[in-house]
């Protein structure tokens, strides 16, 4: 087998040439960001956006901080402002049942000349009912039905006063009613001349007496009549006056509003109301007790609370609105999506009505487009499964949830449901549209499409351009410094390196903003007009120096072989493998020491990390493979007498993943074959049943890991790394490493077969089968043969003596 | 002429009160006057002998004002009432004096109303009382104390009826030369307010006999602050007074019955209006 050649600088980084572009800064660049790559997702977008029927809604998944939101802001700001643009919406009191404020529909743009035109209506009621009511007519009219009465009480008394007077009997006021008694020139007669009368007289005036007492009493019987008729008719005139005063008024509204129904009806209702309510317009001050606190008082609160009645609380305003609204809502909590009813504390107790609805982001987007973090929503207790009631009703209910879980006892409102007609957009990572649409029956109603984000951009110009123009944006936007070409091109490069694969970049946008702000912050600290690309490295260099910390202390405790990593001597049965350590998000490589030895046994492959259960299940899987292969390759024809144990040596922490297990192969091959492995080698990369070397992640950082460490200690010329053919395209090295390979101090395998790798590290060829099934004599897979054999007659001696024994 | 009558101070006022609305009314409308003029108010509750009589008679029977229901009479029950009636007036007297700062003093007296009225009111230099107390029948006109004070009883003397606020009346004088306006004239500017309008009607025989009325007038008369306004009507009936004095809506009227319309027009007059009445 031919062994593979170190891999050459340029294909240990994809450049980036500045002279590919054709501006010389961001300044030039100044038109619109146009997303490429994301073909995908916009079609998907595109497809939910333009059909009409229920339950397209859209999931945008993809990870975060990859433009998901940006991406469909730019979709919609072109499409959304052709669309019509939705109705307003308000919430009016119900005279008749209070409790169910009704939701009126205005076009675009009437519901807040309504409210203005209804608090000038109010305005002009406060001066036109008093005139009416001050009128000299009204005053007279009111006085002659109030005089009536009094007349009427008076005549039928005075009719009966004379009619005492004749008989000699006066009517008398007393401290608590009315008496007769006898009178004399003026005065009751005195009791003493009273007694002097005849009993004749005494009798004849008693009779007197009890007759006008009867009278009197059906006199007085008759007055809670006369009070009620009195008070039938002034109701009477107050309503005509009302009317009167208040008619032209309303009808000026209703030919305003004529076309619209609903509103003429509610008028019509209004009209009523007011009329019969005309006399809250006559008082001169409000209570200021009615107030709420905390509220600054508009015009009705001035005039009190019981004017909110007449109020028109606007709910939707699109009058500003061009097309279809884009409402983002950053809280999507229950009462921030379905809208509110406030409550507001009045002498202790909570009161509300319909002024004190509040309107939701459903609201707001209806007739166009709700964009939603979807980690956020269901994050918000109930905020979700209100969201998808909303929707598959197709109506916004607001529900008080304090209400509703009886957490207040107080008087609350069901105000009247509005339709809904919206896109919700969904923006979400992968993760929690699986999860979704696997234990959520109703997601899938509501969400039949899926706009999966990309992750990465095509590493080609068009993607290099994108790149540009974004970080053009940024800098408009942000107003920082403009880059320069050199600059983008390192950015484009960077980019490259976080997608982990030199042909692509990445499409996360967050880190590009962070890198350019940062580099910017640099340019500025050296007083340059403009980014140059020594800012962005700088930039990229300083924020791995700032998480740096674990990894020069692991670096630090292995140059003082606390950690025992061996880069120069052979060794049999000992490798360097390489792991990757992700503290915070910031991930780095480090090698770690691989041990494997033999003994006579049964053919088992002791995985000491699992046997601790410190290795996770991919890496157990990892170590069942290489058995596998070890068994396919060696125990055909006679038993693999062996045992073998293997270990991560100073892992303290628990491993896990496939991509030591060529490294252990390696190491198990160099047990049995007794060959040492050179120490200045490190390994990474998987293996399979037939010993094919399988692709790993985080390449790049597991070299520059081994690098660092070589470098520190002194590079030789013989320091390298073995990799998998297939991480090739992963390449995205430090320029250190690329300059360190230049010089021919570092060197790069491409690994494709575990024979190859056998090879580089031993020196000696793996071995190929010749025609008589017989691995080439010195070869590493003949001296394994040899030793596996060797190892077999032993136990078979050992068995077969034991069997005699115990014969 | 009108400053010979300033000299005549109102130092003390007289108020009959029965707890009634009209009377509640000349108790408000007095002791703004009191605290104006600075003088001292009395205040005139008279115990009906006539009630406390009817307790003692067997015929008699109390109708109560709201069940319509009869009982006799208890004496004790009817003197705690009418205790109870003096006392609140009282208080109400105190408490206004009290607000106003004038000095106060109160009289409970027993025997027929209006005789002990006029006759309590002899030692005041003012008496005031409502048009009407009361009176049973609610009557349009002037009650019976009222009447009494119109027909015999001491000048000067105001009526007061409810709605009327002592303290922003402007003032109509009725005037026509004669002594009894003249006296009228004086009063009224003793009794204004400062800034309130003064309406003079001046009443003459002939349009040249106002004119000259209306001259001698405006060079005596000098009210700082205040505006004075002169209307002529030429002597006529009490009708057309009424009605005259109706559309210049002036709030307290003051005249005399000594004037040239005759005494019993004059009366007829005061007890038709609507107005408040001071009757010098």
């Amino acid at each position: 087998m031919a062994r593979p050649s170190k891999l050459t600088p340029e294909q240990l980084y994809r450049t980036c040439n500045p002279q590919e572009f054709s501006f010389n800064t961001t300044a030039d660049l100044d038109g619109p960001v146009t997303a490429t790559g994301q073909e995908r997702a916009f079609e998907a977008i595109s497809f939910s956006m333009g059909i009409k029927h229920d339950g397209f809604n859209l999931f945008a998944l993809g990870p975060n901080g990859t433009g998901k939101q940006t991406a469909i802001m730019h979709f919609l700001g072109n499409s959304a402002p052709q669309s019509p643009v939705p109705s307003d919406w308000c919430y009016v009191n119900n005279f008749e049942k209070p409790r169910h404020p009704k939701a009126l529909r205005l076009p675009a743009g009437k519901a807040c000349s309504l409210s203005r035109a209804m608090e000038q209506l109010v305005e002009a009621l406060f001066t036109v009912i008093p005139s009416a009511f001050s009128s000299e007519e009204y005053q007279a009219q009111e006085k002659n039905i109030r005089e009536e009465f009094q007349e009427q009480q008076a005549d039928e008394i005075g009719e009966l006063e004379k009619r005492a007077a004749k008989e000699h009997i006066a009517l008398i006021k007393t401290p608590s009613g009315f008496a007769f008694a006898p009178e004399k020139d003026g005065e009751v007669v005195k009791p003493e001349e009273f007694m002097l009368l005849k009993k004749k007289e005494r009798d004849s005036i008693e009779k007197k007496i009890i007759d006008l007492k009867t009278a009197m009493q059906s006199i007085m019987a008759q007055i809670p009549k006369w009070q009620r008729e009195t008070q039938e008719k002034i109701k009477k005139l107050n309503s005509n006056i009302a009317s009167f005063a208040v008619k032209p008024l309303i009808a000026e509204l209703r030919t305003e509003y004529t076309a619209i129904e609903e509103v003429s009806r509610y008028l019509e209702i209004l009209e009523a109301d007011i009329i019969e309510n005309f006399d809250q317009f006559l008082e001169k001050e409000s209570d200021q007790r009615e107030l709420p606190p905390g509220m600054s008082p508009g015009k009705f609160l001035q005039k009190g609370a019981s004017f909110n009645r007449y109020r028109i609380n606007v709910i939707v305003d699109n009058s500003a609105t061009r097309g279809a609204p884009v409402v983002y809502e950053d809280k999507p909590a229950c009462q921030n999506l379905v809208g509110d009813i406030e409550h507001i504390a009045q002498m202790g107790t909570l009161v509300t009505d319909f002024t004190l609805i509040k309107p939701g982001a459903l609201h707001r987007a209806n007739g166009g487009y709700l964009l939603i973090d979807a980690r956020r929503l269901l994050a918000e207790p109930l905020a979700y499964e209100a969201l998808k009631k909303a929707l598959r009703t197709r109506q916004i209910r607001i529900e008080s949830l304090a209400q509703l879980y009886s957490l207040v006892s107080t008087v609350s409102l069901e105000p009247e449901p509005i339709p809904l007609d919206i896109k919700v957009i969904l923006l979400g990572e992968r993760n929690l549209y699986y999860i979704l649409s696997l234990h959520d029956p109703d997601f899938s109603e509501l969400f039949k499409v899926a706009a999966d984000f990309e992750d990465e951009l095509p590493g080609d110009l068009e993607g290099k351009l994108a790149y540009a123009h974004i970080i053009s944006s940024i800098v408009y936007k942000d107003n920082l410094h403009h880059f320069d070409r050199a600059a983008v091109a390192r950015i484009v490069e960077h980019g490259s390196r976080i997608s982990e694969d030199s042909t692509k970049l990445s499409a996360h946008i967050q880190s590009i903003s962070d890198l350019v702000h940062e580099a910017d912050y640099y340019a500025t600290a050296a007083t340059r007009e403009i980014v140059q690309a020594d800012d962005v490295q700088h930039a990229i260099d300083a924020k791995l120096f700032r998480s740096s910390r674990i990894r020069e202390k692991i670096r630090e405790a292995t140059l003082r072989n606390s950690i025992l990593i061996d880069t120069d001597s052979e060794k049999i049965g000992q490798i360097n493998a390489l792991a990757i350590y992700s503290p915070g998000g910031q991930s780095f490589g480090h090698p770690g020491r691989i041990t494997a030895r033999v003994r006579l046994g049964k053919g088992e492959v002791i995985d000491i990390e699992r046997e601790v259960e410190m290795g996770g299940p991919i890496h157990s899987k990892g170590v069942m493979i290489l058995s596998g292969f070890l068994g396919a390759r060696f125990a055909t024809d006679q038993p693999l007498s062996l045992s073998a144990s293997l270990v991560f040596e100073q892992s303290y922490s628990g491993i896990d993943g496939d991509s030591a297990s060529s490294a252990e192969l390696y190491a198990l091959l160099s047990a049995i074959s007794g060959v040492p492995i050179r120490q200045c080698f490190a390994v990474t990369g998987s293996v399979n049943q037939f010993g094919q070397v399988q692709a790993i992640g985080g390449v790049n950082e597991k070299i520059e890991g081994f690098f660092d460490l070589c470098k520190a200690r002194g590079l030789t010329g013989n320091h390298g790394v073995l990799i998998p053919a297939s991480n090739v395209e992963n390449l995205m090295l430090r320029n250190d490493v690329v300059t360190a390979v230049q010089e021919g101090l570092f060197a790069i395998f491409p690994v494709s077969d575990v024979d190859e790798g056998i090879e580089i590290l031993t020196g000696i060829p793996a071995g190929e089968l010749d025609k008589t099934g017989l691995y080439h004599t010195g070869s590493i897979n003949a001296m394994a043969v040899a030793r596996l054999k060797e190892m077999a007659e032993k136990i078979k001696k050992f068995t077969s003596s034991s069997d005699d024994d115990n014969q | 002429m009108p400053e010979r009558h300033k000299s005549k101070l109102i130092r003390h006022i007289a108020v009959a009160l029965d707890c009634s609305p009209h009377s509640r009314a000349s108790l408000g409308a007095a002791a703004e006057l009191a605290r104006l003029l600075n003088a001292e108010l009395t205040g005139i509750f008279v115990e009906d002998i006539n009630v406390l009589r009817m307790a003692d008679l067997p015929c008699c029977h109390e109708i109560r004002m709201y069940t319509s229901e009869s009982e006799k009479f208890d004496a004790s029950n009817l003197e705690r009432s009418l205790k109870v009636q003096a006392k609140t007036a009282e208080e109400s007297l105190q408490r206004i004096a009290e607000d106003l700062m004038i000095k106060q003093s109160f009289r409970v007296l027993r025997g027929i109303v209006p005789e002990e009225v006029i006759a309590a009111a002899g030692e005041a230099d003012l008496l005031v009382l409502g048009r009407s107390g009361r009176s049973p029948t609610c009557r349009k006109g002037l009650g019976s104390t009222a009447r009494k004070a119109l027909e015999k009883g001491k000048r000067p003397v105001l009526f007061i009826r409810p709605g009327f606020s002592a303290k922003e009346w402007p003032v109509l004088v009725l005037y026509d030369g004669s002594e009894g306006s003249q006296e009228a004239l004086g009063i009224a500017l003793n009794i204004i307010n400062p800034g309130i309008r003064l309406n003079v009607l001046i009443l003459g025989e002939t349009h040249e006999e106002s004119a000259e009325l209306e001259r001698a007038l405006s060079e005596i008369i000098a009210l700082p602050g205040s505006a004075v306004e002169y209307h002529h009507l030429p002597l006529t009936s009490g009708k057309t007074l009424m009605r005259f004095i109706r559309m210049v809506d002036s709030g307290l009227l003051v005249l005399s019955d000594r004037m040239k319309i005759s005494r019993e027009e004059v009366h007829e007059l005061i007890n038709e209006i609507d107005y408040p009445v001071l009757l010098v």
